[in-house]
């Protein structure tokens, strides 16, 4: 699942015009919406006030998937053979890090900056300009830094959640990153940018196919999913994985409400001895097959 | 002889006794680590005959598992959040029911096949609230490793999995934020139609 946002992530960093162009926009037709807010229920969700639109633009992208992007990936995947997909992948990745260094520095980690600077010295050389991930066999493994993650690291909260058109889940501390992580990519600079870009993108969905499949094999409201799973997943990157799980606060107040409640509907003992029973006569936990 | 009858009577009687209290010990000395650990060696087991065993013989093999690992009941109030009151007696049990059975057809759809996994443990800490978390990975052959961390609550004298976190990403929270908004967008029976929506599809898949 994470797996997806990265690519998207990366695919963000190349398109510095179109993100500012897309924000704009963005917010003009929120103006917009907002009026006919009135006609569906408001958002609940304090992190994504701007859900109504946000929803539009996620139908409108999962639209654009269905018919532009998935059609082109799957002839892409087709035609080209897996070592290529990969040696594609591997490319794109070494070329961002060199934002990578520069975000490791931002963020005063300064040993994963040598380990990152080794990393793109390899691959770009004995990698062969990068299509080989040669610093992966030799223990150094990709890390993932971004602008984002730096304001996140200097204290910048992540701002509303966002849908862009074409570019999917981000946040306004997101978009502010991506404009800084596409000042920093080569790619920006070069006559061959475009081209170069068109290829990552396709690469990009080809292999996020796995990940989608799995948004819509276990999602009971795509969007919703979406919006948590990225949101939870930018916020460990920005930790480093270093959440608090341990005193999550939203799940340990809720179970411990639970455990004082002297007053719920359904007593609890009952019903574990029904499940028991069931389960043991394996009746009603067996799986509804037609 | 009555006497030798008496004494055969109590050293049964005995012996019961100290198998059970014996038994007791063993449940009740079970730790969040042991819970875990225990479940996922069932889940692996269950991968490496995944293929033979089909979807119908995964769940099988699965719903005893789960069930005595998870606790359901407990996560099945906490996704739905203050929303839980508001239903009444039948909707809670029928929901219980459908978060069991989505529970263990997402595990049977999801561990479905072996290539050399194995989870490997971590540490494991306490929490403020007289809770568990252990830290444990998945190891995948030629892919990145996936972070599991298991948080457990004690129910009686066990410990019970009430929440997974994977990479960062809580499924509870995960799970209450898009249960809570169908409930609150759509209502209760479109919310148990979806989950029997996705079982049914997951043992189609």
């Amino acid at each position: 699942m994470n797996i997806i946002f990265r690519k998207i992530s990366n695919t963000k960093i190349n398109y510095i015009i179109t993100v500012v162009f897309i924000l704009t926009t963005a917010v003009s037709i929120i103006g917009c919406a907002t009026d006919k807010a009135n006609e569906q229920p408001i958002s609940n969700n304090k992190a994504d006030p701007y859900e109504n639109f946000n929803r539009k633009m996620f139908a409108f992208n999962s639209s654009v998937d269905t018919h532009v992007a998935k059609p082109i990936s799957d002839s892409y995947k087709s035609v080209t053979p897996e070592f290529v997909q990969t040696g594609v992948a591997n490319f794109f990745n070494n070329l961002k890090n060199i934002n990578v260094i520069i975000n490791d520095v931002l963020q005063a980690k300064f040993t994963q900056s040598a380990h990152d600077t080794g990393r793109i010295a390899l691959n770009t050389t004995l990698g062969i300009g990068g299509l080989f991930d040669v610093a992966k066999h030799a223990g150094l493994e990709q890390n993932e830094e971004d602008f984002d993650q730096t304001l996140a690291v200097w204290g910048v909260s992540p701002g509303s959640y966002l849908v862009l058109p074409f570019f999917g889940p981000s946040t306004t501390r997101g978009v502010h990153g991506a404009i800084f992580d596409a000042a920093t990519s080569p790619t920006t600079y070069t006559m061959i940018g475009v081209p170069i870009n068109m290829v990552s993108v396709v690469n990009t969905r080809a292999n996020a196919d796995g990940s989608l499949k799995f948004i819509n094999e276990a999602a009971l409201d795509p969007y919703v999913f979406t919006r948590e799973s990225f949101m939870q997943w930018r916020n460990n990157l920005a930790t480093d994985g270093k959440t608090d799980s341990a005193n999550n606060n939203i799940d340990e107040l809720d179970i411990e409400s639970l455990d004082d409640e002297k007053t719920s509907a359904l007593k609890e003992d009952g019903a574990v001895a029904k499940k028991s029973n069931e389960s043991n006569s394996g009746i009603s936990l067996e799986p509804e097959t037609k | 002889m009555i006497l030798k009858k008496i004494q055969l009577v109590l050293f049964y009687i005995f012996c019961l006794a100290v198998t059970n209290t014996t038994l007791a010990q063993t449940d009740s000395a079970a730790t969040a680590k042991q819970v875990v650990e225990k479940f996922q060696s069932e889940l692996i087991t269950v991968m490496k005959n995944g293929k033979q065993l089909g979807y119908a013989g995964r769940y099988k093999n699965l719903t005893q598992p789960v069930s005595d690992s998870h606790d359901l009941t407990k996560i099945a109030r906490i996704i739905v959040g203050k929303e839980w009151e508001k239903l009444s007696e039948t909707q809670q049990q029928k929901l219980v029911d459908a978060i069991i059975r989505l529970s263990i057809a997402s595990y049977a759809h999801n561990f479905k096949d072996f290539s050399g996994e194995s989870f490997i443990f971590d540490s494991e800490e306490e929490t403020t609230r007289g809770g568990f978390v252990v830290h444990s990975h998945l190891v995948i052959p030629d892919d990145k490793p996936v972070k599991f961390d298991y948080m457990l609550k004690e129910k009686g004298n066990s410990w019970r999995i009430i929440n997974i976190i994977a990479n960062g990403v809580s499924d509870l929270a995960l799970k209450r934020s898009e249960y809570t908004t169908i409930l609150q967008r759509e209502g209760f029976d479109s919310l148990v139609a979806k989950i029997n929506e996705r079982i049914d599809a997951y043992s189609k898949l």
